[in-house]
């Protein structure tokens, strides 16, 4: 099973290596949504080859929603990833699989959409076509294994750890608010001290965060996978640990935690609150009242 | 090819209304597969009842699969699948490639993509055609110069949204509901947490006043832009909400039915007559969504979260007598005589009349039409046809 980290800053590559990393994922100018350093074409090449040259693997991170205005755009990464011979690009939009194809690259792809990713049979039909698929956020642990057995011809991976968005609004929800309350505006896009609290229920605070693409609003407690790793470790081939609002102290040791075992004990140790297991064991309902009593 | 005006219906009646007030064809949910899980009510026997009901009158029937699968859901699927083949529906709307292959495997099926996949480009559009999908519904998102590209583009047909609610997020890419409350908002659970209240803070600063933080957005109305659809020549105008009356059904697709009309006709009316028909129905507040671009806060809904409500819906038409010239009318909100009325007819009439007086099948007159349900009795020298809607004028 390979880490997957996110990159912040040039400067840290080496020590994500030191401390464990098996794959750096970049941010793509223009085509990555929560950016944490988006790249334009030239850094995307020197950052990619100072990775190399490391014997590390990089992946690009591709996340936006394809619009009919970026297909130009996206024809240009993608034919520089072509170009680099680039490890594999984790998407969102199956529209740069499509894409992708016309370069020769669709076993380069990694399709991770959040929410589509949830039955064997999308296993079956992606299998053979592209690189790998990220399993969806909102299905059970049994359902994980279940879709991994399913087919071995697709590499399999999970967004295990972090604060995991759940909502992507095209709406620049933030600013639109400061315009209707006629607030002073400041620096809003891409600021991560912005949270949303209920009203109902006490003390339940979801980040919120508004960007070049628009606005995301993400779960309250982090998500951990310590103990659900020992399941799936030999199943799955990334394991791509989530950046946003975690402090670099915080980053590095997840990092160690999910690769050693005393590390993960300093690390329940050091970081005990916040954190929860998603929806491991917590299957959805249909209707109301299906499965759960309110 | 005539650009098709697409109706929504959550149950036979309404689909039936939607078809007689100037559809060319209704969309529905089955009990299983189907995102509106509440809106959903048809068994096989309904569908088959109303395809033939639109068959009859060369108005087509599409049927909603557009759930995201687990593999629990599956269960059904093929059967269920080759009970629609036979049935003769017009299409499927899908979003799951489950669904697809097995459609395109064991049936004669039109495939539709649902827009639950936010398709908006081209590309997906041509990719999804290849893969034998006739149709494509595109996202919520997609601006009017957009689509206008994508249909320059695409192999595949499109559908566009013209009216009624919008998800806050990209169709199909939303847990709120999920992680909230545990219901899978695709898979037809969904509890509209975006349209829930919330402070907003910004670091430990409150920057909004008692929980007036809203992601809500008003609901689509698209009267502005219709003529610049047509002119496109996308394959369908559509229309949304499953779950919304028979009076909103009737008004909302008697209006653009209207609109296409005149368009075709070569004789629009001022856009000022068609907003004002559709004003009539129970909407939220709405605006343009996307179709101009970005959103502003001029599209998003604050400090007014409900349906505004609407009493002008006062009766349904059940038949005409004409021995007495008489309308029989099932009550559905308050009047008495002496209100003026407005009477809407399937094809497209309008007629007005003053209630002289109201009386009961007994034919005891009353005072009021004030019993929901109720059947009645009204006056009226012009013959007026069932399922026309009965307004009173405010």
């Amino acid at each position: 099973m390979n880490i997957v980290a996110r990159l912040k800053t040039k400067d840290e590559i080496s020590h994500l290596i030191k401390i464990g990393t098996d794959i750096i994922m970049l941010d793509v100018s223009g085509f990555t949504a929560k950016p944490i350093n988006s790249l334009d074409q030239k850094e995307f090449t020197h950052i990619f080859k100072e990775i190399r040259e490391k014997q590390k693997k990089v992946y690009a991170y591709m996340n936006k929603m394809i619009h009919e205005t970026d297909l130009e755009q996206l024809r240009s990464w993608i034919s520089l990833f072509s170009e680099l011979d680039i490890d594999g690009i984790v998407i969102n939009d199956f529209t740069v699989y499509v894409i992708a194809e016309e370069y020769g690259l669709g076993k380069k792809i990694i399709y991770q959409p959040g929410t589509m990713n949830t039955n064997s049979f999308d296993a079956l039909f992606l299998a053979n076509k592209m690189k790998g698929m990220t399993l969806s956020k909102e299905i059970t642990l049994d359902e994980i294994v279940e879709i991994i057995k399913s087919t071995s011809e697709i590499e399999y991976s999970i967004v295990g750890h972090g604060f995991i968005d759940m909502f992507y609004s095209k709406r620049k929800l933030i600013t639109n608010y400061f315009i209707h309350k006629q607030l002073k505006v400041n620096q809003i896009k891409n600021n991560h001290q912005f949270v949303l609290e209920e009203k109902t229920r006490d003390s339940i605070y979801y980040p919120i965060l508004e960007d070049e693409v628009g606005t995301h609003i993400f779960r309250d407690k982090k998500l951990k996978s310590f103990e659900e790793m020992k399941i799936l470790e030999d199943m799955i081939s990334d394991f791509f640990i989530e950046r946003l609002f975690i402090d670099d102290e915080e980053y590095y040791d997840t990092i160690r935690a999910y690769i050693d075992n005393e590390a993960r004990k300093k690390f329940e140790k050091k970081y005990i609150s916040n954190f929860n297991s998603g929806f491991y064991y917590l299957p959805t309902e249909k209707t109301k009242g299906e499965r759960h009593v309110d | 090819m005539l650009t098709e005006l697409l109706a929504p219906a959550g149950n036979l009646y309404k689909a039936k209304i939607a078809l007689l007030y100037g559809a060319d064809a209704v969309y529905i949910g089955g009990k299983q597969f189907s995102l509106r899980a509440r809106a959903s009510n048809f068994d096989l026997s309904m569908i088959d009842e109303l395809v033939g009901f639109a068959h009859e009158i060369n108005k087509k029937v599409y049927v909603t699969m557009n759930m995201v699968f687990h593999d629990e859901d599956v269960y059904g699927l093929e059967d269920y699948l080759l009970g629609l083949d036979k049935i003769g529906v017009d299409a499927i709307i899908c979003s799951n490639m489950i669904v697809i292959e097995k459609a395109k495997l064991l049936t004669n099926l039109e495939i539709h993509l649902s827009t639950q996949f936010s398709l908006t480009n081209s590309a997906l559009a041509n990719y999804f055609y290849d893969q034998g999908v006739k149709r494509v519904v595109l996202s919520r998102e997609a601006s009017l110069e957009e689509i206008k590209m994508i249909q320059d583009q695409s192999k595949a047909d499109l559908e566009v949204f013209i009216h009624g609610g919008m998800c806050v997020s990209y169709s199909g890419r939303c847990t709120l509901s999920n992680y909230t409350v545990l219901r899978d908002a695709n898979r037809g659970g969904c509890a509209h947490t975006c349209r829930w209240l919330y402070n907003l803070y910004q670091g430990d600063k409150l920057i909004s006043d008692d929980y007036d933080f809203q992601m809500s957005s008003k609901d689509l109305e698209a009267t502005n832009h219709i003529k610049d659809l047509l002119e496109m020549k996308v394959s369908s105008l559509k229309v949304e909400g499953r779950m919304k009356s028979i009076h909103y059904i009737a008004t909302v697709i008697n209006t653009y039915r209207m609109m296409i009309d005149d368009y075709q006709a070569g004789c629009m009316r001022p856009i000022d007559h068609y907003q004002n028909e559709i004003k009539k129905a129970e909407n939220r507040l709405t605006s343009h969504g996307f179709f101009e671009g970005d959103t502003t806060v001029e599209q998003q809904l604050y400090n007014s979260r409900s349906e505004v409500p609407t009493k002008e819906f006062v009766g349904l038409v059940k038949a005409y007598d004409k021995n007495k010239k008489e309308i029989i009318i099932q009550q559905r909100n308050y009047f008495e005589p002496g209100d003026r009325l407005e009477i809407l007819m399937p094809d497209k009439t309008i007629i007005h009349l003053k209630t002289q007086t109201i009386k009961d099948e007994e034919d005891t007159e009353l005072d009021a039409a004030r019993h929901p349900l109720q059947t009645i009795r009204i006056s009226s020298p012009i013959e007026v046809v069932e399922n026309s809607m009965v307004r009173k004028i405010t």
